[in-house]
């Protein structure tokens, strides 16, 4: 586990809910993507990644969610984004990541109709 | 080492330590009355050299180190990021489309983050050896 994240997975209903609290980077990207192989092994169809507001999120970490998304399109599985700062929102925008994952201002309203 | 506008610093090429650099320069930039979105701006933009620095420049060298020159002026805040390097590869602009398909490497944003964040960017080889990325920020009124 790298110390500079902590990650939990829930469960509400059929949607599968990774808890990333701290920094979202090349190093601790491997706990990220180990999370996701977990659930996409146990056949989630529906991923939520919860983010931290106050996170780091760097390039590395991008490339990372990148990998993530392009495999969730040839598992057929829909990824949304909650938790981000405005800040980290334009930069998903500005990087294109938001055509292919969609990122909501709650849990809540990221769960209504997943 | 400080003086009446310049700060400078020198960090490991150890990723992780770019967030020194970033809070150091956010600092800097709170103190002269930078928006809150701007701050965040800037603190990317530094983190991503620093971080092109330590990996691509000097190649995650530890006996290498990555200088940082923040730079007050009346209405702008410049910031050096030089590594030790021997000059960097051309980058390419990158493309979502072919990084979801598979046709490239998911990684390599950081310099298009820096160009769209900072007012004015530029690479430079340092005379003396290395490479410096030039930003500059201006203080909007």
């Amino acid at each position: 586990m790298n110390k500079d994240i902590q990650l939990s997975i829930s469960q509400k209903d059929d949607v599968s809910i990774l808890n990333i609290k701290g920094d979202v980077t090349s190093i601790s990207g491997e706990t990220i993507e180990d999370a996701y192989q977990k659930v996409s092994t146990a056949g989630a169809k529906k991923i939520l990644l919860y983010f931290d507001k106050d996170g780091y999120i760097n390039s590395g970490g991008i490339a990372i969610l990148i990998g993530i998304a392009s495999e969730s399109r040839k598992k057929e599985q829909k990824i949304r984004i909650t938790g981000l700062s405005p800040h980290f929102q334009k930069i998903f925008d500005m990087v294109g990541l938001t055509k292919y994952t969609e990122i909501f201002p709650s849990e809540e309203l990221a769960l209504k109709d997943f | 080492m400080i003086t009446d506008n310049k700060v400078e610093l020198h960090i490991p090429s150890v990723m992780g330590y770019e967030k020194i650099a970033m809070e150091c320069a956010a600092s800097m930039a709170k103190k002269m009355g930078f928006t809150e979105n701007r701050i965040e701006d800037l603190k990317t933009a530094v983190a991503e050299a620093c971080l092109n620095a330590i990996e691509h420049g000097n190649k995650m060298d530890t006996s290498t180190k990555v200088g940082i020159t923040l730079t007050v002026e009346e209405s702008k805040l410049q910031v050096l990021v030089k590594d030790q390097g021997k000059g960097l590869d051309k980058v390419t602009e990158p493309n979502i489309e072919n990084k979801i398909e598979g046709k490239d490497q998911p990684r390599g944003w950081g310099i298009f983050l820096i160009k769209r964040l900072m007012n004015e960017v530029t690479f430079e080889s340092s005379p003396e050896g290395g490479n410096i990325t030039k930003m500059i920020i201006y203080l909007e009124k």
